[in-house]
């Protein structure tokens, strides 16, 4: 089900999160998922870009650009390459959500380091533990038109 | 035929007077007098009862409400000497309006006396005008318990955890009540015990309970309704069977864990009660995996498989300790059992397969969460049984492990699903998938020990799973 188009950003930007922020914080079914806690970090090294996002109860918290070394010391991150990241958002930009092949939790699996890394295991879980929650905040970059940069 | 005289009288107590001769004006006296007009047609229809009776009886109530002496009948009185009822008790009987009759009565059918006294306080204070209401003990208002405990909603409601302030908030080392008592409230002395085991703190807590257990709360779901089973598509015959076979795998793993925290909740004492919260909604959690397991074989043309040999389901449920099963259930069983979610939902076929899987996914990271932080607290209280628990791990590992080369239906199952099909060469590719598969369990296994506080078992894993253990370096090698 395609999703309403109502901004445009440059991916990957802190406006772009912060985009994606403000979709999710004025959404109440990304509420009804339940409370989320939890700092991620996201890296796209090829494209020197990293950023940490602070998801608290039932709102986005804030975003941030950042260091490497600062997205690697939250509870998890996301890594992927810049053509994997490219690739997720226009998947769900064409289908309105995350076909099978494109979920999260299927590119977790399907990358032998995971998708979600972290040093702990037990914050890694969290990654697990508020999927459904994840999975609805990237799922809402179909109401972004993203530009690739 | 209604006229002055009958003015304020019953009808029924105007048939009643004129069918046995009884004056309306002892009537209209006795209403005064606040016989209720039941009690009044009652006595009026009993036999013997003359109009001179009941003159007297009025006259008597109408002399005793107006500050008169009462006089107990002679009759009355012999009989309440000989069955002991105290004088005064018969004269506030009388001066409720009770028939002397009516009193011989019930001291000789043998009503005693302590009895007589709470019915007659009971229809004084009714008469008293006080509605009728009970006689109440309210020393209970006076619990010495920390009052004015307020706790304002926060941006997630008011959770569990929040309402842990002052007193409320003291979690003790050690639970000294062996009753089901809420912590907080004031004990009753002489309550017996529950026969809990579990008393001490160290032996079941998590610091993330009451998180958990509201995390579990909202994240609820209906494998009804929320999964799109409408979705579903024939498959290869070969697939559903696989497919079926792994449901009915992880339907019975479903009954023996929610056998095994049920045995062990009775076991834990009321001291702690947000870990018992939790493993609540834990059980519900695994009984949700069993229905929505069962409901996906047998929904799609498929059916039921063959039973796990259950070795390791019958060693978890010997577990002598909780801090034993739950690292076993928790950690090693749970690191498992996410392998099998994630490979449903690497190879789910539709929306319904994708949605089962990924919920379960988060039900048992909730477990692991549980069971990593409690091992952690236990080993941070007693650090001198690191080696027993070591040694614990070294005989469930032994157990998993032999369950999992025993189990050819599972083995076999998940092979067909990672390779597609049952040719030679799909089965070959879901081998390797499986190694895969296995490989990123065994790293997972190790990474939540050390997240326990166990990073030593890295080297002292079973072989058969260490042997998928990537070492320091070349995991490293492999991320760059």
């Amino acid at each position: 089900m395609a999703q309403e188009v109502k901004t445009k950003a440059t991916f990957p930007s802190v406006e772009w999160f912060n985009a994606l922020r403000e979709i999710i914080n004025n959404d109440e079914a990304y509420k009804r998922h339940g409370t989320c806690d939890a700092s991620v970090g996201i890296k796209i090294p090829e494209a020197g870009k990293y950023f940490v996002i602070n998801f608290e109860a039932f709102e986005v918290e804030g975003v941030k650009e950042t260091t490497e070394a600062e997205a690697e010391n939250t509870d998890f991150w996301i890594e992927q390459s810049y053509d994997q990241w490219q690739e997720m958002i226009k998947n769900i930009a064409d289908n309105g959500k995350a076909d099978l092949g494109h979920t999260l939790n299927t590119l977790d699996v399907e990358y032998p380091d995971g998708l979600a890394r972290s040093n702990d295991g037990y914050r890694r879980d969290l990654f697990y533990r508020f999927n459904q929650s994840f999975q609805h905040f990237f799922d809402a970059t179909a109401q972004i038109e993203t530009k690739f940069s | 035929m209604t006229d002055a005289s009958t003015t304020g009288i019953p009808p029924e107590l105007i048939q009643v007077s004129e069918e046995n001769g009884i004056p309306l004006d002892l009537i209209r006296r006795a209403l005064a007098l606040g016989f209720p007009p039941d009690a009044i047609r009652q006595q009026m229809s009993m036999p013997g009862v003359t109009a001179e009776a009941a003159e007297q009886f009025i006259s008597e109530q109408e002399k005793i409400r107006s500050g008169g002496e009462i006089t107990i009948p002679d009759e009355v009185l012999a009989i309440s000497r000989e069955k002991n009822w105290p004088e005064e008790l018969i004269k506030r009987a009388l001066t409720l309006g009770a028939p002397a009759a009516m009193l011989i009565q019930q001291m000789k059918a043998g009503i005693t006396a302590e009895q007589a006294a709470s019915f007659i306080a009971q229809q004084e204070q009714m008469r008293s005008g006080e509605g009728g209401a009970p006689q109440l003990d309210l020393s209970w208002m006076h619990v010495p318990t920390e009052w004015g405990i307020r706790v304002t909603p926060g941006k997630k409601g008011l959770t569990t955890g929040m309402i842990n302030v002052g007193t409320y908030a003291d979690i003790p080392d050690f639970w000294p009540y062996h009753s089901e008592m809420p912590r907080g409230a004031h004990p009753i002395p002489g309550i017996p015990a529950m026969g809990y085991s579990i008393y001490e703190k160290a032996e079941l807590w998590s610091e993330n309970a009451a998180d958990l257990y509201e995390e579990a709360i909202q994240r609820r779901w209906r494998p009804s309704t929320d999964v799109p089973w409408e979705s579903m598509e024939d498959l290869p015959d070969a697939v559903e069977k696989a497919m079926c076979q792994l449901c009915t795998h992880i339907s019975e793993r479903s009954l023996v864990a929610g056998d095994i925290v049920g045995g062990w909740l009775p076991e834990m004492s009321y001291g702690y009660h947000e870990v018992k919260l939790y493993l609540s909604v834990a059980e519900f959690d695994v009984a949700r995996w069993f229905e929505v397991f069962r409901k996906r074989a047998l929904s799609n043309g498929g059916g039921m498989g063959i039973q796990a040999p259950g070795y390791f389901h019958r060693t978890l449920i010997d577990a002598r300790a909780w801090t034993e099963a739950s690292a076993a259930l928790h950690i090693l069983a749970a690191g498992q059992l996410m392998m099998l979610f994630q490979i449903g939902l690497y190879t789910a076929h539709n929306e319904a397969e994708r949605t089962i899987f990924s919920y379960c996914l988060q039900d048992v990271a909730r477990q692991r969460a549980y069971g990593s932080q409690h091992l952690k607290y236990f080993l941070s209280r007693h650090g001198e049984r690191r080696q027993e628990i070591s040694h614990v791990l070294n005989k469930y590992e032994v157990m998993l492990e032999y369950e999992w080369d025993a189990d050819e239906p599972l083995r076999g199952a998940l092979m067909i699903l990672l390779g597609g099909g049952a040719s030679a060469e799909q089965i070959a590719e879901g081998a390797s998938k499986l190694e895969y598969f296995r490989k990123r369990w065994a790293n997972d296994y190790v990474d939540q020990l050390a997240a326990a506080g166990l990073g030593e078992r890295r080297e002292k894993v079973h072989h058969s799973i260490k042997q998928y253990i990537s070492e320091p370096e070349e995991a490293a090698a492999a991320a760059a």
